[in-house]
């Protein structure tokens, strides 16, 4: 296998956990809630997945589990930001901890336990393609159902009328009420849709990834979705370009290490956050303009002189 | 208009009294439910340890439910807690170290929050302190040593806290960019230095093989206080609370970071210098932070290692939400929750339940504070 290849598999491999939070926080942050739980999201999906597929041996089973869990997780931050009226940055975090310390409470019995994972599957045809066969369609079950869902949702967001009333609530909720239509139940489907979705990814880094659950297992992949989702204006196609970005970062300090290069693994780690800073100074203005209007008020984005 | 009202009233024959009872009608008892339910006591001291104290309470009982379904007697347990946390001197001292950092990191929250700023990268200001602190000391390489030492490790710890905050203050004002979504991004690209630092360039050859720097010499180390674990750290971050109390209170700066804070179109008409103010702000946020880290390395870990102040940026940010951004508040929050982090080490020898756990009950804690004892935000 090339190092190009064998980087752009692993990129694929390693960002789908991300892809999938990331997707989640863009629905969620297009109804004008910021969910900084993510990465509790993804460690519940994590966990119930993997445990469910455990206990039953049905992985698929373990993906329902994980995202319902996320989910929850989710409901609890939609709860406090929607219906207490609490900051959504703090609460965010609040619900962090708590999805860190459920998981490591109810995890312990699972540390050792043995699950039917998700294995590779290669696509008939496809995966004779070269180059885009074994980068694309030598994955699991999971990743192939990424990429049914970034098109499913651009389409989602963009173009039904579910989506205009989603990216309504986020940008001029006041409209909606005008037009006859309640709020606060699309932004509690948002983002309890979006901790699924968050819960589905950290369903994806325990029973395909690593195969195995341990204590805080996402490190950090919930916050870098967050910062994704920021990077790509929360649209489905570019969170997938910049999750598989992130993915491919991770891929490549290993690839080159193989191969007797001494790169700094952590030098590369830092390239996705920096250009993702790059890009909010290249592009600030038009990023702001993207910022759905509910959104910026958490921000406080208006530019201060 | 009103006598009619009172008028229709008295001909029902109900006494006005009984509709606050709620004895008269549904659609009152409601009203009535609803006002003891928006009811919240007053701001102040008082009526403040009230609230923290039912949510605590609330946060505790729900705790309990959860160890009950994990097999462990909850009573026991929180017995357990306490007895080893609160009556012996060692974890009591404890928690005053562990808090050390964490009241730096939370007033580098509370003095942008002033001015309506949103700080979410202490850790990041953490991270860069100790690694500005480290530097020095690699630098100096013995040449200087104990007080020189320190203060030069020290400043360079403020410069760097600063610099990291200071860089976040800078897009904001230059290029539009929110500092919250900056200092979140800028702590991963803060311990992505540190790594690269300790697992290469700052290794420690001799080492255990462990990703980490030399230990600091035992002269450029901060003088403990009597013969506990308490170091001077702890002394200098009370200071901060007392100096960022007093600066709030009696300085013009702390008056304009407040009219800033309120309303920034406001202050601008009125004359003030709304972007200095912002970056000064950012400034002495991250230069607290810095030291912070400062403290937690010459103090307590004399070393950087990969677990480095981990999560402490986050906790301290919550911290300073907890308090309302008040600098004594902060300080008594992060005691609180440095408290309750190390009674999770009980958890974990007493009751053979993860430490982590404890998070649970820190969050349950901020949940109930957050969402049921405070004011609600408008907007936001």
């Amino acid at each position: 296998m090339t190092i190009v290849t064998e980087v752009f598999t692993g990129g694929i491999r390693g960002g789908t956990s991300i892809l999938y939070a990331a997707l989640g926080e863009s629905v969620s942050e297009r109804a004008g809630v910021v969910n900084l739980g993510t990465e509790g999201s993804m460690l519940a999906g994590a966990l119930a997945g993997y445990a469910v597929a455990a206990e039953t041996g049905h992985p698929w089973l373990g993906a329902f589990a994980g995202a319902v869990a996320g989910g929850l997780l989710a409901l609890v931050h939609a709860y406090m930001v929607l219906s207490r009226g609490a900051n959504q940055l703090a609460s965010g975090l609040v619900v962090l901890f708590l999805g860190l310390g459920l998981t490591s409470l109810f995890g312990v019995t699972y540390v050792q336990a043995v699950a039917p994972t998700f294995s590779p599957v290669a696509i008939p045809g496809l995966s004779a393609i070269p180059f885009i066969g074994p980068v694309f369609f030598e994955q699991d079950p999971l990743v192939y159902l990424s990429y049914a869902l970034v098109p499913l949702l651009s389409w989602f967001l963009f173009r039904s009328r579910w989506g205009v009333l989603l990216r309504a609530s986020g940008e001029r909720s006041e409209v909606l009420v005008a037009h006859g239509h309640r709020v606060r139940p699309i932004q509690y489907a948002a983002v309890v849709g979006g901790g699924m979705l968050a819960g589905l990814g950290g369903v994806h880094l325990s029973t395909a990834y690593t195969k195995a659950w341990f204590e805080n297992m996402a490190v950090g992949r919930g916050f870098v979705a967050v910062a994704v989702v920021m990077f790509a204006s929360r649209r489905p196609i570019r969170v997938a370009g910049g999750a598989y970005l992130f993915g491919a970062a991770l891929a490549l300090s290993p690839a080159l290490q193989a191969r007797g290069f001494g790169i700094n693994q952590f030098a590369l780690d830092a390239v996705p956050y920096v250009v993702t800073l790059v890009v909010l100074i290249v592009f600030g203005r038009r990023q702001l303009r993207d910022v759905p209007e509910g959104l910026s008020k958490v921000f406080d984005a208006q530019p201060t002189r | 208009m009103s006598t009619d009202v009172s008028g229709s009233r008295s001909s029902t024959a109900t006494p006005p009294a009984a509709d606050d009872d709620g004895g008269a009608s549904p659609a009152a008892a409601r009203a009535a439910q609803r006002r003891v339910l928006r009811w919240r006591p007053d701001n102040g001291f008082a009526a403040a340890a009230l609230r923290l104290l039912v949510a605590l309470g609330g946060a505790m009982g729900l705790f309990a439910v959860l160890m009950l379904i994990k097999g462990v007697n909850p009573l026991a347990a929180y017995r357990d807690m306490f007895t080893s946390t609160f009556t012996s001197s060692t974890s009591l001292a404890g928690i005053a170290v562990r808090a050390t950092p964490l009241i730096l990191a939370g007033l580098a929250v509370a003095v942008p929050a002033r001015a309506g700023l949103i700080n979410v990268g202490g850790e990041g200001q953490l991270i860069m302190g100790g690694v500005a602190a480290m530097g020095m000391s690699l630098l100096l390489d013995g040449a200087v040593n104990g007080p020189v030492a320190l203060v030069l490790m020290a400043v360079a710890a403020g410069i760097a806290g600063a610099l990291w905050s200071g860089l976040a203050a800078i897009l904001r004002l230059k290029g539009g960019i929110s500092e919250s979504v900056t200092t979140l991004l800028l702590n991963y690209v803060a311990l992505d230095i540190m790594y690269f630092l300790i697992y290469e360039r700052w290794k420690d050859r001799e080492g255990s093989g462990q990703p980490a720097t030399r230990a600091l010499d035992k002269a450029d180390r901060l003088p403990l206080l009597g013969d506990t674990r308490l170091h001077l750290g702890l002394l200098l971050s009370v200071i901060a609370v007392v100096a960022v109390y007093l600066v709030f209170r009696t300085t013009s700066w702390g008056f304009r970071l407040r009219v800033v804070g309120g309303n920034p179109e406001a202050a601008r008409r009125a004359g003030l210098k709304v972007g200095v103010l912002l970056l000064t702000a950012m400034l002495v946020g991250g230069a607290l932070a810095g030291l912070g880290g400062f403290t937690q390395l010459a103090g307590a870990e004399f070393k950087l290692r990969s677990g480095f102040v981990l999560g402490y940026g986050y906790v301290a940010y919550l911290a300073s939400w907890l308090a309302g951004h008040k600098p004594i508040g902060v300080m008594l929050s992060c005691l609180l929750l440095s408290g309750i982090v190390i009674g999770g080490d009980s958890l974990q020898l007493d009751s053979g339940l993860p430490a982590a756990g404890v998070n649970v009950l820190m969050a349950l804690l901020l949940l109930g504070v957050f969402g049921f004892a405070t004011k609600r935000e408008a907007a936001r």
